[in-house]
């Protein structure tokens, strides 16, 4: 696997180094074989030491370490190993601390107290800012957690490839059958939810302030267009600080305008850097700021309109107006199909010591007043809960009109796409057209 | 001789702490950089310099030439700096000089006013100024009602009134100033303070004008002083991120500390990060090694005249 920067050194030694880079990872690519939709498990240490990658069938890109990377056309099953296994049925319940890691503000305070309470356990919520820094962490060794939230699609591999995870055991998971969308209890990124269970859903959509925005977004025919006609509001618009989020956006308007269904997880460098350049453009028409705080700056004015996930332009409305703001001048748009759809993961952690009380955790999450009270009262972000509707929330009074559709129901999840995790390489050629962006 | 190895044993726990803290870990930077990366994206560092691998470094050369995609980031970050440095001069001289000279009595209360914000975290008084500036704040009312928004508006330097958080370049110029003045007015008011008075008074006896005596002997004199605090300030603000991020997160402000921020704590290209990490740390050595030959020059300039 030599590598594409990697030239000879200084002492004009020819480098195996490139390769011994590889090795690095050999021992988890190991005795791989993947098919279009296998149920067969990957990702165990079951092979020789020689790689696997070339065995491999699909004409697919590999992932990190030379796993399948999973598609709706191309489902994965990971392997339950003999060195990590899920925790015995029928275990009593660990003494806590339970250690969680999580992004920021993203529970909400009053469900996690309840859950203590009802354990009668503490909770230790440790953050982190980003997925790369989160696996980072958890790769090196020097945290520990019991239960890991946040991640996605776009890191599942790395959580495998790494070993971070201990497979879950269903029978202390009830809700996960019971409340969970089926297509998201038996996702194709990890058959059977082997390691992972769904916490919430969003989109990526525009939220923008309809109080100082005059254009009808929604009515556009292509919305994602009124960024780049955005001169009237220079300096308070906003594009997600994500560098698949935001380079999908001009894929999807571009896809959007022609009519066709765009691959957003593509690893083609054309497809790429152009849409680099169209976000580039934006700077001289608009000179967007790029963040995700928007859901501070839009209740506050501080943006008007933002390229947002759905979950946080709704608790802006739940949570972060000022006082006299009433929530329905928030907006929000997402389209129908075609556009960026994600769900973050509950994950037990491998070297977690309190197996039990972390399953009981994600049980606890997955259950619908549970699940219920963390969205509306805090997070914003919509549990894949399949007694949850929009339309009920509305009728309630607790979503104003305009957020309506920062609800995700269950049909727009296959009608979109999530944003999966990439080849090694792959990954470059959005981190390089990434950078150019920024580099401004 | 004893007292030798006492004086030696007085240096070791700040030779053992640069060398950890340093060079081990400057070095770590270096084995990066000249790594690899697995098939886990993760860094692969090469310990051995004879297996260092140039491509990375290289390419990330490439990114700075003209034209390159680094090279308006480079030059912004220049101009950046050269302007806040620029302006500290001309604010932090006359307050150094006042204290230093004039102040008599308030010297320690004015130095201790300089130092007094510095008990504030550098990032709480950044995120205090967002709210000051935001288009409702206190500041931006000053401003307005000052008439200095006007003046900037008229120069093209702010797009708009109350904009100030509109991703404006001089936003961020002037944030840097705020944060880092201080470490600039501290060793220049030193340096003038050191400045023996005789040496004016004997300028004056000789019939200098008090405007004469002070280009020809003060503002020499300080030369030390200036280039310093011009160091001390100039180095942290190269690789100052959070500042055009808080204030500004706009693509036309980022600077190169932005640009490392991005390829370390997010994405595939650590590698790349440390290269890029290493390129900039070797640009201000440099810049160092000016200010050391200037400064020893100018030692030895004031010793023969």
């Amino acid at each position: 696997m030599a590598h594409p920067k990697d030239r000879p050194g200084i002492t004009r030694r020819q480098l195996a180094k490139g390769a011994a880079g590889a090795v690095a990872g050999a021992g988890v690519a190991a005795g791989l074989a993947a098919c279009e939709n296998t149920t067969t498990p990957v990702g165990a240490d079951t092979g020789g030491p020689t790689g696997a990658a070339a065995e491999l069938v699909v004409p697919k890109p590999t992932g990190p370490a030379g796993l399948p990377l999973p598609r709706t056309d191309n489902s994965v099953t990971w392997a339950i190993t003999d060195e990590n296994k899920p925790v015995k049925d029928g275990r009593s319940q660990e003494q806590g601390p339970l250690r969680v890691y999580n992004y920021a503000d993203y529970f909400d305070p009053t469900t996690l107290k309840k859950f203590q309470k009802q354990f009668d356990t503490k909770v230790e919520v440790a953050t982190y800012n980003s997925a790369d820094e989160a696996i980072a962490k958890l790769s090196s060794g020097s945290v520990a957690f019991d239960v890991i939230v946040g991640l996605s699609g776009s890191n599942v591999v790395d959580l495998i490839a790494h070993k971070l995870l201990a497979p879950l055991n269903h029978s202390y998971l009830p809700n996960l059958e019971k409340n969970i969308w089926p297509e998201l209890a038996d996702p194709f990124y990890d058959r059977g939810s082997r390691y992972t269970v769904p916490y919430v859903v969003w989109m990526d959509g525009i939220g923008w302030r309809n109080d100082k925005v005059k254009e009808d977004v929604a009515g556009m025919d292509v919305p994602w267009d009124i960024f780049w006609k955005a001169q009237a509001y220079r300096g308070k618009v906003g594009i997600l600080d994500d560098r698949r989020d935001a380079l999908s956006m001009p894929m999807q308007r571009d896809a959007m305008r022609k009519g066709v269904r765009p691959d957003l997880n593509t690893e083609d460098p054309d497809v790429v850097n152009k849409a680099q350049s169209d976000l580039s453009a934006l700077s001289p028409i608009c000179n967007p700021k790029v963040t995700i705080t928007d859901y501070q700056t839009l209740p506050e004015g501080k943006t008007v309109l933002h390229h947002s996930w759905s979950g946080d332009v709704l608790a802006a409305a739940f949570y972060y107006l000022p006082k006299g703001t009433k929530p329905d001048v928030l907006s929000f748009w997402r389209p129908e199909q075609n556009g960026v759809v994600q769900n973050d993961f509950l994950c037990v952690g491998r070297s977690t010591s309190r197996p039990v009380l972390a399953h009981a955790f994600l049980n606890f999450y997955l259950d619908e007043k549970n699940a219920y009270d963390n969205f509306v009262n805090f997070n914003g972000y919509t549990p894949p809960q399949k007694n949850l509707d929009a339309e009920t929330l509305i009728k309630q009074g607790l979503i104003p009109k305009t957020l309506e559709q920062t609800i995700i129901p269950p049909d727009l999840f296959a009608a979109n796409q999530e944003l999966l995790q990439l080849s090694v390489e792959g990954e470059r050629v959005w981190d390089d057209a990434w950078s150019k962006f920024k580099a401004g | 001789m004893g007292s030798r190895w006492t004086w030696r044993l007085v240096a070791l726990p700040g030779v053992v702490w640069l060398s950890v803290f340093f060079l081990a870990a400057f070095y770590a930077v270096l084995a990066v950089a000249f790594g690899n990366q697995d098939t886990l994206s993760q860094p692969v560092p090469h310990w051995n310099p004879l297996d260092w691998n140039v491509g990375y470094v290289l390419d990330m050369l490439d990114n700075f030439t003209s034209g390159g995609p680094f090279w308006t980031v480079s030059l912004r970050t220049v101009e950046f700096v050269a302007i806040a440095v620029a302006l500290s001069l001309l604010i932090g001289y006359p307050v150094a000089y006042f204290t230093a000279r004039h102040a008599g009595r308030w010297k320690g209360a004015i130095l201790l006013a300089l130092i007094l914000p510095l008990w504030i975290n550098y990032l709480m008084r950044m995120l205090a100024w967002i709210n000051l500036l935001a288009p409702d704040g206190i500041g931006s009312d000053v401003l307005h009602s000052t008439g200095i928004e006007w003046l900037f508006l008229q120069v093209g330097l702010l797009d708009e009134p109350g904009g100030w958080l509109n991703g404006q370049p001089i936003t961020v110029i002037l944030a840097l100033l705020y944060g880092y003045l201080p470490f600039f007015i501290l060793p220049l008011f030193v340096a003038i303070d050191r400045i023996d008075g005789r040496q004016l008074d004997a300028a004056r006896d000789l019939g200098a004008s008090p405007a004469s005596a002070f280009f020809r002997v003060t503002l020499p004199l300080s030369m030390p002083g200036i280039l310093a605090g011009a160091v001390l300030i100039a180095l942290p603000m190269f690789g100052d991120y959070y500042t055009a991020d808080l204030v500004s997160a706009s693509t036309q402000t980022n600077m190169i500390g932005n640009q490392i921020d991005e390829f370390m704590r997010q994405g595939s290209e650590k590698v790349t990060g440390a290269a890029l990490t290493l390129l900039l740390s070797v640009f201000l050595l440099a810049l160092m090694f000016y200010y050391l030959r200037t400064t020893r020059r100018a030692g030895t300039t004031a010793q023969t005249t």
